[in-house]
């Protein structure tokens, strides 16, 4: 890798990423880099373009310039379905699980896209029941007559079923009870140490998220305006400002 | 909560005095005063010349508003004494145990019952003919029920495939002399096909869109059999379309006939009996696929779709073949059924494949409860059933009907078995101790 400047490859290199939707742009260059095993942190006010960057890297919008590359191999124009199959796993905004289907068949949908043999399931299905034993009660039951914390359970639970290198959340405390949201992140907290595994977390909640994160990028009308560690972002009297006192979210 | 006290607080929210119940009453009669004024109040006839005639039946009229007078009376009474329809209501255990009892042994007891229909009515020619209409239509809803039920895609053309494969079969039977039993795959691969073509344009579009284009697309295809007379013989359809076969041997008079080689005598019911197994023997097939698919990874997906497909393409899921594979299982059933239907008549014509079929069936699997087999044949021996037990009402029969009907969807809003039974049981999940359950350790 030749752009790489530190000794280790990010599992995500995001360069020049452009997208939009119509005329509207709402990325306008986007540079971000994911090492492995780190929790990153991507905060912003509404409507700067976080959840698009998480679309985009999933193919749905198209990027219109710029690269996506995803542990040395540029995926930027890989379909969407086959970017699950490269362990990309993705919990999209409002949770999104299927309220008919049970709890144990929504986890099964997760694996469901990737080539996972059977006992990868079994041990997926452990996994998720070991983090998060609320779903493993919950398992007959349908998903759509979960409390929002267990289907923000069931919605990481099934990005986890695929066994993923890569895990993106997309706003995984929206509309969660404090202590619900904090079980969330402790959650991710203990991925990320046991297992190693890497997480791009977008939220408004920007206290939390980089406190968990290693690093942060905040975003601002589809540009990266500022980068650092967690700890160095949240001491940042802009930050501070604009996501932690004057611009709470509810 | 005890039930008295929950009556006593709706009774609380909702007017429910002799004044409001006169005053709604009212409003109703006034509403069917001017609606009917004219539909029943005036009749209009074409006379001799040509020129309008028209007399009026004021004492009709008065019959009419009085009835819808009274009815809204009875039917607000009724609305309070069984309260609100869309409210859970508390169902003892027993009457639940019963239920739960009840519809555990109704699957098998149906079908049980439906194997020995040849037997019990052997004489009667009426119910044999009615029950193999009625699967056909229970195959013709299990396979809309694919595309419709599980995957969610609202189609209104599914006759188109019932017509292609109607065709297929009595094209290739007429023109080429080949057998049902040859035909038959064929009739289902030519319907699955177009099953895809038509997929293929839709894959964008849901709800209402999707509709118009499906319906569009039934109504296309019934253009095309009219107008290509060179191949279909438009109008007038195809006739002398062979009967099927007992694996190659024809069930009638002859000498080479099944009853003749079986040393019985030779009866036409027979071959009724026969097309009577031959659909049930498809009806089936059909329901034993859908479940297999249903536990597949693909039926699985299928029913997501339905569910939300934004979260399927989040997944991975490839949400183009997904839809496709649903249109084409779906349509290829209906082919199989378009094919029964052929050699069943005998004859053919596009008056057998308007719109109203599509309705039928669609008005089958939503009655039945979208994705649930059970109810789909339930709800096929009530309409097509149903709709012959009300024969002697004669020009009452639609309206009867139609209330029934629309009763129904008061009741049951999901149709007749409204709830989905998961397909995926985790039988390894009772072995993984409770160690496991304790937080902590991966």
């Amino acid at each position: 890798m030749s752009a790489a400047s530190t000794s280790t490859t990010p599992l995500l290199a995001i360069r020049g990423l452009r997208a939009a939707y119509g005329k509207i742009e709402a990325l306008k260059g986007v540079d971000i880099e994911i090492n492995p095993g780190e929790i990153v942190a991507l905060i912003g006010a509404n409507g700067a373009g976080k959840s698009t960057l998480m679309m985009t890297i999933f193919g749905k919008p198209r990027a219109r310039a710029g690269q996506i590359e995803f542990d040395g191999r540029d995926i930027t124009g890989v379909a969407t379905h086959d970017i699950a199959r490269l362990r990309i796993a993705q919990s999209p905004e409002g949770r999104r699980i299927f309220p008919r289907m049970s709890v144990a068949e929504n986890l099964q949908m997760g694996a469901d896209a990737t080539d996972c043999s059977e006992a990868e399931r079994a041990s997926g299905l452990e996994r998720v029941f070991t983090l998060f034993p609320r779903l493993k009660e919950r398992i007959a039951q349908r998903g759509g007559t979960l409390s929002g914390g267990e289907q923000q359970m069931l919605a990481i639970g099934r990005a986890l079923m695929s066994r993923p290198r890569l895990l993106m959340l997309d706003e995984p405390s929206l509309g969660l009870a404090p202590l619900i949201a904090r079980q969330i992140f402790d959650a991710i907290r203990t991925l990320n140490r046991q297992d190693g595994l890497t997480v791009l977390i977008v939220e408004q909640n920007a206290n939390h998220a980089l406190k968990l994160a290693h690093r942060g990028y905040v975003m601002v009308n589809g540009l990266i305006t500022l980068t650092g560690t967690g700890k160095e972002l949240l001491q940042r009297p802009e930050i501070r400002a604009a996501y932690l006192e004057g611009g709470r979210h509810g | 909560m005890s039930t008295p006290n929950v009556r006593t607080s709706q009774a609380a929210q909702q007017p429910s005095g002799a004044a409001f119940i006169f005053k709604k009453a009212l409003i109703s009669a006034l509403v069917a005063l001017v609606l009917f004024s004219l539909m029943i109040g005036v009749r209009t006839e074409a006379g001799n010349q040509g020129g309008l005639i028209y007399w009026t039946r004021f004492d009709d009229l008065a019959a009419m508003v009085a009835a819808v007078f009274g009815g809204s009376i009875v039917v607000e009474l009724l609305r309070q004494w069984l309260g609100p329809v869309d409210k859970e209501k508390l169902v003892p255990p027993v009457v639940r145990s019963a239920t739960a009892l009840a519809g555990r042994w109704i699957a098998p007891a149906l079908l049980i019952f439906t194997f020995l229909v040849p037997v019990i009515f052997y004489d009667q020619r009426y119910i044999l003919d009615l029950a193999i209409l009625v699967l056909t239509y229970v195959m013709l809803g299990w396979g809309l029920n694919v595309v419709v039920g599980l995957a969610g895609l609202l189609d209104l053309g599914y006759v188109a495939f019932y017509a292609v494969g109607a065709y297929s079969y009595a094209l290739l039977a007429t023109n080429f002399g080949l057998s049902f039993w040859v035909c038959l795959p064929l009739a289902g691969i030519l319907a699955a096909f177009w099953g895809v073509l038509l997929g293929f344009p839709v894959l964008r579009l849901r709800g209402d869109y999707l509709a118009i284009v499906t319906l569009a697309f039934g109504e296309i295809i019934r253009l095309v059999i009219i107008n290509w007379q060179s191949l279909t013989g438009g109008p007038n359809g195809v006739s002398g379309i062979p009967r099927p076969t007992f694996f190659g041997i024809p069930l009638d008079n002859s000498d080479d006939g099944l009853a003749a080689k079986l040393g019985i005598e030779f009866s036409p019911t027979h071959r009724v009996v026969f097309l009577f197994y031959l659909i049930l023997a498809m009806a089936l097939l059909t329901n034993w696929v859908t479940i297999r698919l249903r536990r597949l990874p693909i039926g699985r997906a299928w029913e997501a779709l339905r569910e939300d497909e934004v979260a399927c393409r989040a997944l991975g899921i490839n949400t183009t073949t997904t839809k496709l594979t649903a249109f084409a299982t779906g349509a290829m059933f209906g082919g199989f059924a378009g094919a029964f239907f052929a050699t069943r008549q005998g004859f053919i014509s596009p008056e057998s494949f308007t719109f109203q079929e599509s309705a039928l069936v669609l008005a089958i699997v939503v009655l039945g409860g979208m994705g649930s087999q059970l109810g789909v044949a339930l709800a096929a021996l009530a309409m097509i059933g149903g709709f012959e037990l009300f024969r002697g009402l004669d020009q009452y029969r639609m309206l009867v009907f139609g209330i029934a009907m629309v009763l129904l969807m008061i009741w049951r809003p999901r149709g007749l078995i409204g709830h989905r039974a998961p397909t995926v049981f985790l039988e390894k999940s009772q072995a993984i101790s409770s160690d496991l359950v304790k937080e902590g350790h991966g």
